[in-house]
């Protein structure tokens, strides 16, 4: 029962806090779709009469000018008002209206971007770009975890010492540092001064191309380092940390009486029972760095979707940036829900909700 | 003994924040009494720049390039008070000399020259004339103009005229050496060069010696000269600026700009923002939290239902639409700062506000009758102040970053210059790429220092804080 009160207590917080996002999305930028849709269904109209040379025939017998652009209006009037956008933006019916177009992913084309094939649709563009984002920010994520997972048990019996001492003034350094900043010093130190990595991650060979992918793994790698850099410090001082505070426990203790090689201990039972706590630090560090995303692949000029969200930004492509701004949330709130409630398997007490 | 020790090591790390906050502070003491308010709005108007050097290294670069003989041109400005000044009057003309001498002992040659000045004349106008003469007795004439085409004078950026009230008028020009009458003039010493001229820029010609392509070093003389045809000419003012390749302490960016100055002038602010966002969203958490725990029951599931989903909020991308539409202002950064800000330490707060509530003199100050505001004030806020003198801490540099990072988008407030526009700068100019480490390196720096020293003061606030279960 309090399970199920678990999960749905999780699911509401999270379809509701898309409702806020996408609100706020559409409050802000609602008047500049309204545009931008009327100003594309002028372009089609005025297109379409005169393409069709039937119609062309009766507007030319319209000598007119005026009566000419009179008619075009009439054309207009009626297909904005049979999309509703005669209505301004904030009226009830409209706004639910763009909530479930955007909840149906029915997110219209993209004004400047196109994919690799040419489509301008925001969900083919986001799609494109999508893999890419998880493909980078995931493995990058987990490399961090597991190398603060080996150091942190490692360290966790050298407490007090250079090694441990190290790890603790270098996880401080790296929450001071801007992770963006980082990069561009990655940037200066492999690209300009080595000459190892490319400074530009976008490859250069279109994908779908024998060695595509090759290419990309070679593109991603100094991301790649840099996330791992970044991030590695204070996932071993995290680490060290929780493991040390289940070997305090008394039984942990009491298994070192018993006469079990401290190794196994540390394997079997320590670990076992920080699960949890290194599940969260790792839904911290995966959300995080989605945040982050926007600025690092910016910088790296990765082919991601916080790439596409800069520049979507400085064009000013609205369609694009709510479509974006939804598929953020959207793998932000799946993010957080897969982690609570893995949590909530591996940690009974959390949802039972006793403190 | 152990735990002395441990007490010194987070000393150790609170004294060091502590000094790293001092600096800051001293730089922020220095940079408001000494740089007014209206130089800090002068760091986005390039006319303020034009005679600093473009793209140029910190100077102590140089103590590194000893050893390979190569070091850097240092930025030269000359006045009008280095000049020499002979004259010589011919029949129908006069002609006036202001001759700077330039010592050029450098491994690489300068970045470019420019020779601003402004002259006075009246019915007739003069001719000037610029020439160099070399350490190897060549003399180039890389400049002349005569100024006859009056009203068509404005021929570089800075080409000013205006009409002073005698019938005197008044011209300022600036000669760069980038301008197409210079590259042309020096063509035609062509022959003296064993190497092709064409496609050199004017300072790779003039300071290059005549075999090969590299610098010739010795003494330069740089002479502007004025024919006047009557006694109204006058020189008002003249420059010889030589563009060196290293400048200051920290050297200049893209757009000639001091990066000291940018650093400087960026202090202020991000303590302003970091302290105001902090503070602010400390004291919202400490009672939203306080209330949240001490009232518990359906008031409280609701206030952590609201903190919830506050914290479920990708706030970057929230910042990022915000910042879309009401962007641009420093008050605005901050209240978004503090709204997304106070959400986590309220949850802090109202943890410990549970802890202490069952405490056996919290229930019994409580069955002794007192008033729930009464124990609030005297028994939970003490216990909770060191806390939240170590969350306000570390609350600080989330703020610093935060606001860095969304300048870096763009989103700053272009009238408070800080380190993240300075960053955002560079990465619009590619400094990564062109290898302008000091552009980059400096701000970085700034941000990760002062967000260290609030860390680091945070993290040994946070290790002295406890609760105590008596009282």
């Amino acid at each position: 029962m309090t399970i199920l009160f678990y999960l749905i207590k999780k699911v509401s917080i999270l379809i509701l806090v898309l409702i806020i996002t996408l609100l706020v999305t559409i409050f802000l930028l609602g008047s500049t779709i309204d545009k931008i849709m009327v100003d594309n269904i002028r372009l089609q109209v005025t297109n379409s009469l005169s393409d069709s040379i039937s119609e062309n025939q009766r507007l030319n017998q319209l000598q007119d000018p005026q009566e000419r652009q009179s008619i075009i209006e009439k054309q207009i009037t009626i297909q904005t008002k049979s999309l509703g956008l005669d209505e301004p933006w904030y009226s009830p019916k409209k706004i639910s209206n763009s909530l479930i177009q955007i909840a149906t992913l029915n997110l219209g084309n993209s004004r400047f971007f196109t994919t690799n094939e040419g489509s301008s649709s925001v969900n083919e563009l986001i799609l494109e770009k999508l893999p890419n984002t998880i493909l980078l920010f995931t493995t990058s994520s987990i490399t961090v975890i597991v190398i603060g997972v080996i150091l942190g048990s490692y360290l966790a019996k050298r407490e007090g010492k250079f090694s441990d001492k190290m790890v603790a003034g270098l996880a401080s350094v790296s929450l001071s540092v801007p992770p963006w900043w980082f990069s561009m010093i990655m940037i200066v130190l492999f690209s300009y001064l080595l000459q190892i990595f490319p400074a530009r991650s976008t490859p250069l060979i279109p994908p779908g191309t024998p060695g595509y992918f090759v290419d990309l793994l070679y593109h991603m790698t100094l991301p790649f380092i840099t996330m791992v850099l970044i991030g590695f410090a204070s996932s071993v001082y995290y680490t060290k940390y929780i493991v040390l505070r289940v070997i305090e426990e008394d039984y942990i203790k009491t298994l070192g009486i018993i006469g079990l090689p401290s190794r196994k201990i540390l394997l079997k039972h320590a670990l076992k029972n920080a699960g949890p706590q290194l599940m969260t630090m790792l839904g911290i560090g995966l959300t995080a760095t989605l945040g982050g995303s926007i600025l690092i692949e910016e910088i790296f000029d990765w082919p991601g979707m916080g790439n596409l969200f800069y520049n979507a930004i400085i064009q000013n492509d609205s369609p694009l940036i709510i479509g974006l701004v939804y598929f953020f949330t959207l793998l932000y709130l799946l993010t957080r829900l897969i982690l609570d409630l893995s949590l909530s398997f591996l940690d009974p007490r959390i949802r039972t909700g006793e403190e | 003994m152990n735990k002395v020790k441990n007490c010194l090591k987070n000393y150790k790390g609170g004294i060091l924040g502590f000094a790293l906050l001092l600096f800051l502070i001293g730089i922020t003491i220095y940079t408001i009494i000494y740089i007014p308010a209206k130089e800090r709005l002068e760091w986005n108007n390039p006319f303020f720049w034009i005679n600093y050097p473009k793209n140029a290294a910190p100077d102590w670069v140089n103590y590194f390039l000893i050893p390979f003989q190569q070091q850097l041109p240092e930025h030269k400005i000359y006045s009008k008070n280095d000049a020499v000044i002979s004259s010589f009057s011919q029949t129908d003309f006069k002609e006036v000399n202001h001759t700077f001498s330039y010592e050029f002992a450098y491994g690489q040659f300068p970045s470019g020259f420019s020779v601003p000045y402004t002259l006075e004349f009246g019915e007739i106008p003069p001719a000037v004339e610029i020439s160099v003469k070399r350490p190897d007795g060549l003399e180039f004439v890389i400049y002349y103009n005569s100024l006859d085409s009056l009203p068509n004078v404005r021929d570089d950026i800075q080409g000013k005229l205006t009409n002073a009230s005698n019938q005197q008028h008044e011209v300022s020009q600036r000669v760069f050496s980038s301008s197409k009458e210079v590259t042309d003039s020096l063509m035609e010493y062509g022959d003296l060069f064993n190497f092709s001229l064409s496609d050199l820029p004017a300072e790779k010609i003039v300071f290059s010696e005549t075999d090969s392509n590299i610098p010739l070093k010795g003494s330069y003389q740089f002479i502007f000269t004025t024919y006047a045809f009557d006694s109204d000419t006058i020189l008002k003012e003249i420059n010889l600026i030589i563009e060196g390749k290293v400048f200051g302490l920290l050297g200049t960016d893209e757009f000639r700009r001091d990066i000291t100055f940018g650093i400087m002038i960026g202090t202020p602010v991000a303590l302003l923002i970091g302290i105001t966002v902090a503070s602010t969203a400390t004291t919202i958490g400490l009672f939203y939290g306080l209330i949240a725990g001490y009232k518990g029951g359906k008031t409280g599931t609701l206030m952590v239902i609201m903190i919830d989903i506050f914290l479920s909020i990708p706030t970057m991308v929230l910042f990022i639409i915000l910042s879309l539409n009401f962007g641009n202002s420093l008050l605005f950064l901050i209240g978004l700062f503090v709204l997304f800000g106070w959400p986590g330490l309220a949850l802090i707060n109202r943890t410990f506000s549970v802890q202490i509530k069952n405490y056996p003199y919290v229930e019994a100050s409580k069955l002794m009758g007192e008033s729930d505001f009464k124990v609030v004030l005297r028994h939970i806020i003490p216990q909770l102040v060191p806390f939240t003198l170590a969350n306000f801490a570390l609350a600080v540099p989330a703020a610093i970053l935060a606001e860095a990072a969304l300048s870096f988008l763009g989103f700053g407030d272009p009238s408070f210059p800080t380190w993240g526009q300075m960053l955002q700068d560079a990465h619009f100019s590619s400094a990564e790429i062109l290898g302008y480490w000091w552009w980059i390196l400096a701000p970085g720096i700034m941000i990760s220092i002062t967000s260290m020293a609030f860390i680091l003061i945070g993290r040994s606030l946070e290790h002295r804080a406890k609760l105590s279960k008596k009282q």
